[in-house]
């Protein structure tokens, strides 16, 4: 026979100091994740705000964002007041001015002008990739989830996936490297020397020669595209997969084919949320530095990727530069002073700003999903 | 008879939702009490707030009148839960051994009391496990992972992790649910051989196990207690015209 | 109405597909998209594998080379040297270590006094410099210039004076006395102040002082030190010789290649012509066989000098480590005396093995290629665009991804793991409202950030705190290298935090809730629910989040390009715990920095390739281990 009476606590409930304690340690743990990642980002913040915006009116400042880069001079003139000039602004100070009238002169490579050449190269490299990864990868999803039955090929590609998926990224830019950028064939009239195997086309001197796209936007782009093609493929079909077999079964029992059913009945209504974790995966695909670095990224370059080409085509074959590179470059190759400053943490702030609003954005979009697709 | 339960006008909401609605019973103790009812009725409900573990469940709350176990109110705010949690066995309606060795899901609640003596809990797991009638079917495998077992078997060793610390009451949950009629039937027959020692409450969606096995009988609709007495009284003699037509399968 | 035709028994069935099928072709489409990724696979595995398999038959010819043109020999004897030469620079270490340490009061004061000083010239240094060109002789500038360009000196002056750095060290007045000598001081003054003269005079004093007791400790360094100078001529004579033999056999191996080119092309041509021509060329390229056993002869005649005067280093050399002194005072002196010691019977011992390897060496063994392989694989160096000789040795670069691995790991997993055990069972929903998202902004932050990051904000700060005196406990401290081992680990912590914890949070959540209902029906609290129910039945997948978040730490590139400090070195154990905080070299990095310099084909290139293919085999073998847990928890 039990006392009711124990059920009655004296004082503090047992293991309470102890539940107490590891509660607290755990939840210290998880704010300090937390602490630090708004430690990091203040800091930023902080430092890179005021590169963009200022105290007064209009409290923006643009020019960060769409002047070109340059080579920052630093120097006095003979009162001993302090320029900072960008290398064109500086050239037309000297020729006002005279060289005799620069005095104490510094200059600092890539830390003049603004940034708009690295946001335009990594715009290009971002479209260029998510379009190729989006249309291989959302189809290689439709397969997987509305054909594929269990067979040796569909175990294949499942494994394909799950490696690809782990391949460090600095090896993606060695294949980047060793395929497109030094055999992948083009069409030309003359081949390069390194072309491993030339095949005429019989029209006039055009011949297919296996060497590679160079350095180029196109390489890149095609680099990045095999680095999230994973990715998409598992989110894609994640999406395909939540829409209720119910309305296949419905559309198929109606006499629709299978590639209707899907047309209507599936892709519509799965399209919001492959779209939601494409954000997540433009982050990936623009803050990647590696697979880049040899395969289309330049550190300077005067051009805009548009500018003083011929055709879209040049546009694709040329060197881009690219923000994730660009700031690889600020950090690693310039030293770090009071005049470098803006550039670095300007660049810093506004590539993190990107990438927070399309993270903030693939939160938001999740969870509006969430709330309004409900079968 | 003694009284262990005492059900006082109790009320209960899920996050506002009214789910129960005055119910007030007493339950005696070393019986078999049955809930019968159709889904829904809230018997599930009412027997998880006897040991509170519906406390896991956000937004759930007691909105009105009082449980008390042996004249214990056991939502007073200093109300020692794991101990009355550890009074108070509970099954579950899916079998739901821990990921653990047969010996070990047994021996759980006494390691958690911080026994660790090596012959004390063989002697508890040895007694539990024949309390179940479970022990000569695995006494050459304690080390063996409990799911190795058939469902009837992991039901049976649910059983015995609920009763290793002697409890005083044994709630159980639809625990034939989930099992076929032989695992069923021997279930049964261990129902009524614990009700010796212990005070036992079951929901079941099956009418004819409520007969077969309990003294008393709750029926429960929309919340409310329709009825409550001796099962032979409840099932042959109905005094409500609901509980009538739920106990003669007009509906449920 | 048309009379129902008569079944034809050819015709298909009604059901019955009919000729081609745009469905067919549809689903091919989509098959052949899914196939894409196996392709992609393949190639990347083929690409791989054609660019770094002609590593080490490449990499066995330099070896080859390394030994028939004799500089294998000549590193017998420098590797002697070498050892020699660290040891001597740890003995002279220590002894400063101790002089300096024993005037360290003196060196603090000189050295604030000059910080102090300096940070107020650099303020003025422009203005000043201005003012003097202008008042020079010549000088052109009118006065209304020349005062306004005082006046500027004047306000830059005023502005260093304000904003000094502290001088603890030194006393109130002093550094009043210094500042006053400062205000007073001429434009065109090139002395320093008096303090600052007076205290580096105090400072040389003290070492004077301090260096009498240690005269003997003096002469015993320098007697080792001059006891290696015949090794030291000896081998750089060798060098010499040796270098023109390896120079002729490369230049021969170049005309090599490009004759069987020639004769290729000369293969390929269509016009006879120039068929002959290119024939012509080849033959004219072939170079004479350089001579080889000529200069090996007469290294081989220097192998008895070789060993005498190996022999004489060990000799001379023995006895000295007994003459060192016992009472030194200084921590870090007494440390670098003992890491002295240590070596001491290492380098004997190898000198005394030195003889044989010297007489048994013979340049007529031929270099196998399991030896390119293991020197690939176990070598501890890896040195490339020397002028001496490359070695491709993963080992400094497998061991620096490794150590950052660990450090990452050591902190990820404990607040990874603690943080999804929070979330997932103590946090409210609201809380995990705000850590969920942060952690997820976390793992979008592109890792050129964070090490943007490590470069700027945190070396700097992990440099600061490890000045402190409070932490002088800590092994390691104060640091060297604000970016180092540490550093990158710590980063990189950061960045495998969120994939830690999403995937042991995904794992803790799949523990079905009726594990939980159980355990708590049995009396548990929910502390002991989470410790003794849910984290075993997770356990797996909290395995396969640690081991995934390994191969993220192991495969990231740009954080520890930019922070790991690239010295491709082993890290110097003997420092214990304070290796860690040593820069190093890491395999991914080592691709990221080399790729780009070096020479399409070359071995160097292809050496880089072959480091990728022991990543993706490493980082595959790992994933592929991770989801075996994962798949094991589904079951």
């Amino acid at each position: 026979m039990f006392d009711p009476e124990t059920l009655i606590r004296k004082g503090l409930p047992k293991g309470h100091f102890k539940d107490r304690i590891v509660r607290t340690l755990l939840s210290g743990v998880t704010y300090s994740i937390v602490l630090i990642a708004a430690l990091l980002f203040g800091k930023i913040v902080v430092d890179g705000a005021p590169v963009l915006f200022k105290a007064e009116a209009p409290f923006v400042d643009l020019e960060f964002l769409t002047a070109k880069n340059e080579t920052l001079h630093v120097f006095d003139d003979e009162k001993g007041n302090r320029y900072q000039l960008p290398a064109s602004q500086y050239s037309a100070y000297v020729v006002k001015n005279g060289a005799e009238a620069i005095f104490n002169e510094q200059t600092y490579s890539y830390s003049g002008g603004g940034i708009i050449g690295p946001i335009a190269g990594t715009a290009l490299l971002t479209i260029g990739s998510m379009m190729l990864a989006l249309f291989f990868g959302v189809s290689a999803a439709i397969y997987l989830s509305e054909y594929a039955k269990q067979s040796p090929f569909i175990h294949a590609v499942r494994l394909a996936i799950l490696n690809l998926a782990g391949i460090p990224s600095i090896v993606f830019g060695l294949f980047g490297f060793s395929v497109f950028v030094l055999i992948v064939p083009v069409i030309t009239q003359d081949p390069s020397d390194r072309s491993i195997l030339t095949i005429p086309l019989m029209i006039s001197d055009y011949v297919i020669s296996f060497q590679g796209w160079s350095s180029s936007l196109m390489a890149g782009c095609a680099t990045l595209a095999c680095m999230i093609l994973p990715v998409i493929i598992t989110a894609s079909e994640e999406s395909l997969r939540a829409v209720p077999q119910g309305f296949r079964d419905a559309s198929l029992a109606m006499g629709a084919t299978r590639w209707q059913t899907i047309r209507k009945c599936v892709l519509p209504f799965s399209l919001p949320g492959i779209l939601t974790s494409s954000l997540l995966a433009i982050t990936r695909v623009a803050g990647e530095t590696a697979p880049i670095m040899f395969t289309a990224a330049v550190a300077a370059k005067d051009d805009l990727p548009w500018e003083g080409v011929d055709g879209p085509l040049d546009v694709l074959s040329s060197q881009v530069q690219a923000l994730p590179y660009h700031i690889y470059t600020l950090a690693a190759r310039i030293p770090n002073s009071e005049y470098t400053q803006r550039a670095q943490y300007g660049s810093v702030f506004v590539f993190l700003v990107l990438v927070a609003i399309l993270s903030l954005g693939s939160v938001i979009l999740r969870s509006k999903l969430r709330s309004k697709l409900k079968w | 008879m003694k009284t262990a339960i005492q059900i006082k006008n109790l009320n209960f909401a899920y996050s506002g939702k009214q789910v129960l609605h005055d119910v007030t019973m007493d339950i005696t103790a070393r019986q078999v009490t049955a809930f019968i009812g159709p889904s829904g009725c809230g018997k599930s409900t009412l027997i998880r707030c006897i040991n509170r573990i519906n406390d896991r469940i956000p937004g759930a709350e007691v909105t009105g009148g009082s449980v008390e176990v042996h004249s214990i109110d056991i939502n007073r705010k200093d109300i020692d839960l794991q101990e009355l949690r550890r009074r108070i066995g509970m099954v579950f309606q899916k079998y739901n051994p821990f990921p653990k060795s047969i010996y070990e899901n047994v021996a759980f609640s006494s390691r958690l009391a911080g026994l660790t003596k090596r012959a004390e809990l063989d002697e508890i797991v040895e007694n539990a496990l024949k309390s179940s009638a479970l022990w000569e079917e695995v006494k050459d495998r304690l080390h063996a992972s409990a799911f190795g077992l058939s469902g009837g078997q992991q039901q049976r060793l649910c059983i015995a992790r609920a009763i290793a610390n002697q409890p005083e009451i044994l709630l159980m949950d639809e625990p034939c649910a989930a099992l076929d009629p032989l695992a069923t039937l021997k279930i049964e027959e261990l129902i009524s051989e614990l009700k010796k020692q212990y005070t036992i409450v079951i929901v079941t969606h099956n009418m004819s196990q409520a007969t077969r096995c309990s003294d008393m009988t709750a029926f429960m609709y929309l919340g409310k207690l329709i009825e409550y007495g001796p099962t032979m009284d409840v099932f042959e003699r109905p005094q409500d015209p609901q509980t009538e037509a739920y106990v003669t399968g007009t509906f449920g | 109405m048309q009379a129902a035709a008569p079944p034809n028994p050819e015709a298909p069935h009604r059901f019955q597909k009919r000729g081609f099928s745009s469905e067919k072709a549809i689903k091919f489409f989509f098959a052949s998209n899914a196939g894409l990724t196996i392709v992609i696979l393949v190639l990347i595995i083929v690409f791989l594998l054609k660019e770094g398999l002609g590593f080490f038959p490449g990499y066995q010819r330099e070896l080859s080379v390394y030994r028939i043109a004799g500089l294998e020999f000549v590193d017998i004897s420098r590797k002697n040297l070498t050892a020699h030469e660290q040891l001597t620079s740890v003995l002279n270490r220590a002894y400063f270590a101790e002089i300096n340490g024993k005037s360290a009061k003196e060196l603090q004061r000189y050295q604030e006094a000059s910080a102090l000083f300096n940070a107020y010239t650099d303020q003025i240094g422009p203005t000043r410099d201005l003012v003097l060109n202008n008042t020079q002789e010549g000088s052109t500038a009118d006065s209304e210039i020349l005062t306004s360009l005082r006046a500027n000196f004047q306000k830059q002056k005023d502005k260093a004076l304000e904003a000094l750095p502290d001088t603890p060290h030194l006393s109130a007045k002093e550094r009043q006395d210094l500042i006053e000598s400062i205000r007073l001081r001429a434009v065109d003054s090139t002395e320093d102040p008096p303090l600052v003269v007076t205290l580096t005079d105090e400072y040389s004093a003290a070492q004077q002082k301090h260096s009498e007791p240690l005269r003997a400790m003096r002469a015993t360094i320098d007697t080792f030190e001059s006891a290696g100078y015949d090794l030291s001529s000896l081998v750089s004579e060798m060098t010499e010789a040796v270098t023109v033999t390896k120079e002729k056999i490369q230049s021969a191996d170049i005309l090599q290649k490009d004759r069987k080119t020639l004769l290729a092309a000369a293969e390929n041509a269509e016009d006879p012509v120039e068929r002959e021509r290119l024939k012509a060329d080849a033959l004219a390229s072939l170079a004479d066989k350089p001579d080889i056993e000529g200069p090996m002869k007469l290294l081989m005649e220097r192998k008895s000098a070789c060993v005498e005067v190996n022999t004489k280093l060990k000799e001379s050399t023995s006895g000295i480590v007994k003459e060192l002194p016992t009472s030194l005072t200084q921590p870090e002196a007494i440390r670098l005396l003992d890491v002295g010691r240590r070596a001491w019977p290492v380098f004997l011992a190898d000198l005394e093995k030195t003889p044989a390897a010297i007489n048994s060496w013979n340049h007529q063994i031929p270099v196998p290629l399991s030896a390119a392989i293991s020197s690939f694989l176990t070598g501890k160096n890896w040195v490339t665009g020397g002028e001496w000789q490359d070695f491709y040795g993963i080992l400094p670069l497998a061991v620096g991804s490794l150590m950052i691995a660990i450090v990452a790991l050591i902190i990820a997993i404990p607040t990874g793991i603690g943080a999804a055990i929070y979330v997932n069972q103590f946090a409210s929903s609201r809380e995990q409202e705000l850590i969920k998202p942060v952690i997820e902004f976390i793992q979008a932050i592109p890792s050129v950030v964070l090490g943007f990051i490590g470069i700027l904000v945190f070396g700097t700060i992990l440099r600061d705190v490890s000045q402190w005196d409070s932490l002088q406990w800590i092994p390691g401290f104060p640091i060297e290298e604000r970016l180092n081992i540490f550093t990158a680990g710590c980063l990189l912590a950061l960045m495998s935090i969120p994939t830690i914890f999403s995937l042991a949070e995904d794992a803790l959540n799949n523990v079905p809730s009726a594990y939980a209902e159980a355990s708590e029906a049995l009396g548990a609290s929910r502390v002991q629910t989470t410790f003794r129910v849910i984290i075993p039945a997770a356990f797996s997948g909290i395995l396969a989040a640690i081991l995934l978040g390994f191969g993220r730490v192991i495969g990231e590139t740009m954080v520890v390009l930019l922070v790991a400090g690239n010295r491709i070195k082993i890290p110097d154990f003997t420092a214990g715990l304070g290796a860690f905080f040593q820069p190093t070299h890491t395999l991914t990095g080592i691709i990221a920095q080399e790729l780009g310099e070096v020479p399409l084909g070359s071995v160097h290139y292809r050496a880089l390739f072959v480091v990728g293919i022991l990543l993706f085999v490493v980082v595959l073998a790992i994933n592929a281990t991770a989801h075996r847990f994962v798949s094991k928890m589904k079951h």
